[in-house]
């Protein structure tokens, strides 16, 4: 009888200490061996810049010769392209350099000033609030300002320079955001290199909706997000 | 029925405790590698659940902090179900020990089975109570459990009460072998968690975390501080969706934790919706960025709208997934006040923002993701061995 008490006492004991053992280093065991196989965390997407399915390689290479050329690329500073500059980085004939920025139509606006002018009024503020705070994932903000043949070459240059720095300074003035020098890409085309056409008629535009004629299309500011990885 | 009979009951419902407590102990311990793993939740002990969503109760009782004692000292801690397991194991000894040497007229080894009953009739009282009124879960493993001591407490009081109408005679205490009962379930307890604390790997090196933020900077004031609760909180900062399930339910481990009042949270908004954040395909949570800008809106209220967020988490998201608009009518109708600014494009400027933040440090592209002086607390980490690990992650960051 003695032996039979005892026998069940120590079954008590070691049945569940050894289950509990047992399971425990079953953890152990598989614990360790996750350790050492590759986590799902290699899996897990990581956060990045978004790379829309316009931003062809073409696209790209322009852009990053553009950005590159106007020193926002390596210096962090926005110095800005000349026309000469543009026509030389972009390596393209005006139209297929316009080409290029089709398929941001959805994304994009084109800022009309008044004549030889270059002071933005209200309706063209609200198109470049509109457009700059819907920034999303894009990685840079293209302000590529032109004029219309009106007037000498070189004043035409100086005037779309003059537009180019107007939205930049009221970015500046209005959103004192530290990345905006690091953003913000300005080109000036003056009258010389990839004029807008009728194609551009139909983006949103801060000038009269129900005319759009060549010369004032290109009195302009062209503004947009560019959603690709540089 | 005979006093043999009453105590073979006892022993048939204490081997019934003791499946039910094994399984609940075998899912407690197989998380011990951090991993996920169903669970045997049922009716019949050892089995599974055939449904998933019939393991809800189960799963949200195993991953409470009710669980089981000593989270903070031990990853997951040791779990109620562990000395569940050492109590019937005794009982279905002393049991068997009574039959064994047919000691049913033996009054000390019937107030010894009485005494021995108390303990999970008590216990599946308490754990009930938290059960129904704090985690509002059914756990079928838990039901098993509690029935099974209600069974256990109910023979063996029958089969003291039959004896004592039997003999007429008041109980006296007198020197007895049956006892060391009592003590003797105590060893057994120490035992069983010795040996479980004892066989368990170590943790500590994951208490470093899972990665670090590149820069914690806030150059455009993206960052939703929340207030602390207590003087001398550590400085966290989560990465948050506030229609994520998953972010509701960590928030809640916290808050049951008490860890909640030892943080001062930053919180950056990160919504796993496709109408503002392009990293995502799909809304996975519909109507996840309109709460989000609400957020932003509430200043010193932002904890308010998060509250109300987790509250009607579940109606959001059903609605939103089918009208994109429902979920800011429904932020319109119960904070009215902050429309215009919801509206305003600054305020969707800094939720981009918000996300780009997170681009600029690379993170994974999940929620919640919970980081103590720039380290992540590692994914497996949130849940059974939160206390463990994030107290330790504390400790460091106040050394």
């Amino acid at each position: 009888m003695k032996g039979q008490i005892a026998a069940v006492i120590i079954s008590a004991v070691v049945i569940p200490t050894g289950l509990v053992v047992r399971w425990v280093n079953n953890a152990e065991f598989r614990l360790k061996a996750a350790q050492v196989a590759p986590t799902p965390e290699a899996n897990v997407a990581i956060a990045e810049a978004a790379d829309e399915v316009y931003c062809t390689p073409q696209l790209k290479q322009v852009l990053r010769r553009v950005l590159k050329s106007c020193g926002l690329l390596d210096s962090g500073e926005v110095r800005g392209c000349q026309p000469a500059d543009a026509k030389q980085v972009a390596t393209l004939a005006g139209a297929d350099f316009n080409a290029l920025f089709l398929p941001m139509a959805e994304r994009a606006g084109v800022v009309e000033f008044e004549q030889n002018r270059f002071e933005l009024d209200t309706t063209d503020q609200s198109l470049v609030d509109k457009l700059f705070t819907d920034q999303r994932g894009a990685s840079y903000f293209f302000v590529v300002a032109r004029a219309s043949p009106e007037g000498s070459v070189e004043h035409n240059r100086d005037l779309s320079k003059q537009r180019a720095e107007a939205v930049m300074g009221y970015l500046r003035q209005k959103y004192q955001d530290p990345d905006l020098d690091h953003e913000v890409g300005l080109l000036w085309l003056g009258e010389e290199f990839a004029q807008l056409d009728q194609r551009f008629c139909g983006w949103q535009r801060s000038g009269d909706a129900a005319s759009c004629q060549s010369e004032t299309l290109n009195r302009s500011a062209f503004l947009s997000w560019i959603d690709c990885q540089l | 029925m005979s006093s043999r009979g009453l105590i073979a009951g006892v022993l048939i419902a204490a081997l019934i405790g003791f499946g039910f407590a094994a399984a609940a102990t075998y899912d407690f311990a197989a998380h011990l590698d951090r991993q996920v793993h169903n669970l045997h939740c049922s009716f019949i002990p050892g089995m599974s659940s055939a449904n998933p969503a019939g393991a809800e109760g189960c799963q949200l009782t195993l991953m409470s902090p009710y669980s089981s004692l000593f989270r903070t000292s031990l990853w997951g801690g040791i779990p109620i179900s562990l000395l569940a397991l050492a109590v019937f194991t005794a009982i279905a000894t002393a049991a068997g020990l009574i039959l064994l040497l047919q000691a049913e007229d033996d009054t000390m080894a019937l107030f010894s089975l009485l005494m021995l009953a108390s303990m999970p009739v008590g216990a599946s009282l308490v754990m009930g109570a938290i059960a129904a009124f704090k985690l509002h879960a059914a756990c079928k493993q838990c039901i098993g459990i509690y029935v099974a001591s209600a069974l256990i407490g109910v023979f063996a009081l029958l089969a003291y009460r039959l004896h004592a109408a039997v003999e007429r005679v008041p109980l006296r205490v007198t020197r007895s072998p049956w006892l060391a009962a009592v003590p003797a379930t105590a060893a057994l307890i120490l035992v069983l968690t010795s040996s479980y604390a004892m066989a368990m790997p170590s943790y500590e090196s994951f208490s470093k975390g899972c990665g670090t933020l590149l820069s914690t900077e806030d150059r455009h004031n993206v960052l939703v501080h929340l207030p602390a609760a207590e003087a001398g909180a550590h400085k966290a900062l989560e990465i948050f969706d506030p229609l994520c399930p998953a972010c509701k339910a960590f928030e809640e481990r916290l808050r049951a934790a008490r860890l909640d009042k030892r943080l001062q949270r930053d919180l950056l908004l990160f919504p796993l919706d496709n109408s503002c954040n392009w990293m995502v395909e799909n809304a996975m949570h519909p109507g996840s960025c309109e709460v989000s800008l609400a957020v932003l809106c509430a200043g010193e209220r932002a904890a308010q709208v998060i509250e109300w967020a987790f509250a009607e988490q579940r109606t959001i998201l059903q609605e939103a997934a089918r009208d994109k608009h429902a979920a800011g009518r429904m932020v319109a109708q119960r904070f009215p006040d902050l429309q215009t600014c919801m509206k305003s494009a600054t305020t969707k400027a800094r939720l981009s923002q918000s996300l780009r933040w997170a681009v600029r440090n690379q993170v994974p592209v999940l929620t919640p993701q919970f980081y103590v002086n720039g380290k992540r607390l590692c994914d497996e980490d949130t849940d059974l061995g939160l206390e463990y690990t994030l107290s330790r992650m504390l400790e460091e960051d106040g050394s």
